[in-house]
């Protein structure tokens, strides 16, 4: 089915209203959800993501297959969400499991609005004050259909007051899925939260994701978003720092070959004074491979002190690749320190040449510079047990061979 | 082991080497000296196989196969190795991944027994000792944040792994300091056996001191204008380069 992007929009509506008052839904979530516009083509914040993929009905049907590749555990501590359930958790003393949360803040997307009107279990991880987690917690967000289907997880991680955890949001995907996914992280005064991204869904399969990092207290989070391209990515992170003192760092890598898709929006709210921030994000397109980097650092006039950066360098593997990337900066304070770069640029030829004229071929070198490229960010991820696993797994995107009668150069 | 005749090649479509013969056989060591923009680097450049320096006319030989169609690797692959006059830095790829994937692909092409990475890394070892370069370079990024005379040691660790049949140093001696192009030279002199050619391009005598040519030749203009011994170089010391190009050489 083939519909205009104002018909699908429409469509897409009104699957999402249906399903929601099937479910049951009212007050909040589904006011939200009924006074929303779902994106078509003229919508900025959606200009370089087409949800053409979404007319084969995702929305019609809700994901219930069976998973015949599951996750491989990362940690002692594992939840599994399967097709948006709950399935199983073995979680460490001082870590409590519930459905009932907080409201998260800072929903903006009509993904995110639905999200939030279906997803009737949302599981909600407590670390308790003061409390030092050891292992990194694993959740494991897995779904798989082999029709167009759908399917809701929703996360969200509070840390209380002291409290010091690692946790891995780990996505997983098999056949024509739609994880249309909402994470929260919530951290109150000197919480550290280590977290962790990982999308490596199926390339068949469809990822729409809000992230809201809510930095309610002085706390520390450090995040690493890892991700390959797939028919449809599309990660709305949003971050709210929201009291004086709070440190951000997010880092990511992005990896698109052939024709998948990976839409990155960023943003970070700094809406009170001396928070420091940092967004260092690198991108690598090969083939027909589609990624899109919009990083808005949004400081508000009150924000004095505020020190913010943001990276994003990208490489593109071919001419046939594309990658859009944008800094988007919106100051309303003059006592700030704000560095921005985006770059994108293609293998350095002269070190390509180095490694040929040592013996090794052309296409083994294209990986090994690649690699390179993004290697400086792998190092950098504190917990052996992760980059154990996204190691090989973003090499093995990138060993990834240019079909025949491209060129090498 | 190295034919070439009648040499003509471009740089980015710039002429550059123009008619230029030289044959290297096995177990010879030739210096190729000249003023500034004769051609010297264009010449290793061109034998290495770098992209847009394309030879237009004549032919190279190296072991009777014919250099022009073939890709940088396969002249590696082959036996040739050419050290850098500016060695590239490669960040986030380490020296020791580098020289894994080099060493396996050449000396499996060579038919040489394959290195288990214990075998590898000691030998890796022995050869940074040889040339007083510090085993944890071997970690780090390929040539990333050395100094200048560190990725000329580099360069001569890596040829001393490689055991090419045929070594092409271009200007290995600029840069270096007494005690480096001594180290240098060194690496360079335990390379020579009666299997190997070695090919030395640079402009001062000052090396030739130290690794002692069978024969040197004079490069001016895309050719070579006069051969000789050893002593060649040491003329060309005394009385500058304008003396056989007819031209004022500027300091």
């Amino acid at each position: 089915m083939s519909l205009s992007a104002s018909a699908l929009a429409q469509e897409l509506k009104s699957q999402a209203l249906t399903n929601a008052n099937n479910s049951g839904s009212k007050g909040d979530a589904l006011a939200a959800l009924e006074a929303a516009s779902f994106p078509e083509r003229k919508t900025e914040r959606w200009k370089y993501t087409s949800l053409q993929a979404l007319a084969d009905g995702h929305l019609n049907a809700i994901a219930d297959g069976e998973i015949s590749q599951p996750l491989p555990a990362l940690s002692e501590h594992v939840v599994t969400i399967n097709n948006g359930q709950l399935v199983s958790h073995n979680l460490p003393d001082g870590v409590s499991l519930s459905h009932d949360g907080p409201a998260i803040n800072g929903l903006q997307t009509p993904f995110a609005f639905y999200n939030s009107a279906v997803a009737s279990q949302p599981v909600v991880l407590t670390v308790a004050a003061n409390t030092r987690i050891e292992q990194p917690i694993h959740v494991q967000l897995q779904s798989a259909s082999d029709t167009p289907a759908h399917c809701s997880p929703r996360l969200v991680v509070v840390l209380n007051q002291g409290a010091e955890a690692a946790v891995i949001e780990h996505y997983h995907a098999e056949g024509q899925t739609l994880s249309n996914a909402v994470t929260a992280l919530v951290t109150a005064d000197n919480a550290q939260l280590t977290h962790y991204r990982l999308q490596g869904e199926q390339a068949s399969s469809l990822h729409i994701g809000t992230l809201i990092i809510d930095q309610q207290g002085i706390s520390k989070v450090d995040s690493y978003q890892l991700m390959t391209g797939n028919r449809l990515r599309r990660n709305d992170v949003r971050a709210l720092v929201n009291k004086s003192g709070a440190e951000l760092n997010m880092k990511g890598i992005f990896v698109v070959r052939d024709n998948s898709h990976v839409d990155n929006q960023l943003c970070v709210e700094h809406a009170v004074p001396n928070c420091e921030s940092d967004q260092n994000f690198k991108g690598l397109a090969g083939e027909s491979g589609k990624a899109v980097f919009n990083g808005r650092i949004h400081i508000h006039p009150g924000a004095s002190g505020t020190n913010a950066e943001l990276s994003n360098k990208n490489l593109l593997l071919n001419p046939g690749a594309e990658i859009n990337t944008k800094p988007e900066l919106e100051i309303y304070n003059d006592d700030v320190k704000c560095a921005h770069g985006t770059t994108v640029g293609q293998l350095d030829a002269m070190q390509q040449f180095y490694l040929q004229s040592r013996g090794i071929p052309a296409a083994e070198a294209k990986r090994m510079l690649s690699l390179g490229f993004v290697n400086e960010l792998l190092m950098t991820l504190p917990h052996e047990k992760v980059a154990e696993w996204a190691t090989p797994w973003l090499e093995a995107e990138l060993a990834h061979t240019t079909p025949a009668g491209e060129s090498a150069a | 082991m190295l034919e070439i005749r009648d040499l003509h090649a471009t740089v980015a479509d710039k002429p550059i080497l123009k008619g230029l013969n030289l044959t290297v056989n096995p177990g010879e060591v030739h210096a190729i000296m000249g003023p500034n923009g004769s051609g010297k680097s264009t010449l290793a450049n061109v034998l290495a196989g770098r992209d847009n320096y394309a030879i237009t006319g004549g032919e190279a030989l190296f072991e009777g196969k014919s250099l022009a169609k073939q890709e940088p690797e396969e002249r590696a692959q082959a036996g040739l190795f050419l050290a850098f006059q500016y060695p590239v830095e490669i960040p986030g790829v380490s020296n020791m991944e580098f020289l894994k994937a080099a060493l396996e692909s050449v000396r499996g092409a060579q038919g040489k027994e394959e290195w288990d990475s214990v075998t590898l890394l000691r030998q890796a070892r022995a050869a940074c000792k040889q040339v007083n370069l510090d085993a944890s370079f071997l970690k780090r990024g390929v040539n990333e944040g050395f100094s200048g005379g560190e990725k000329k040691r580099n360069e001569i660790m890596q040829m001393l792994l490689m055991e090419p049949k045929l070594a092409l140093l271009d200007e290995t001696d600029s840069g270096l300091d007494i005690d480096a192009l001594q180290t240098v030279a060194k690496g360079v002199n335990s390379l020579r056996s009666p299997e190997r050619g070695i090919v030395l391009v640079t402009h001062y005598q000052r090396l030739l001191d130290y690794i002692v040519p069978d024969f040197v030749h004079v490069l001016s203009n895309g050719q070579i204008i006069k051969s000789g011994g050893k002593e060649l170089a040491h003329e060309l010391e005394e009385k500058g380069y304008g003396w056989l190009t007819g031209e004022e050489e500027s300091a």
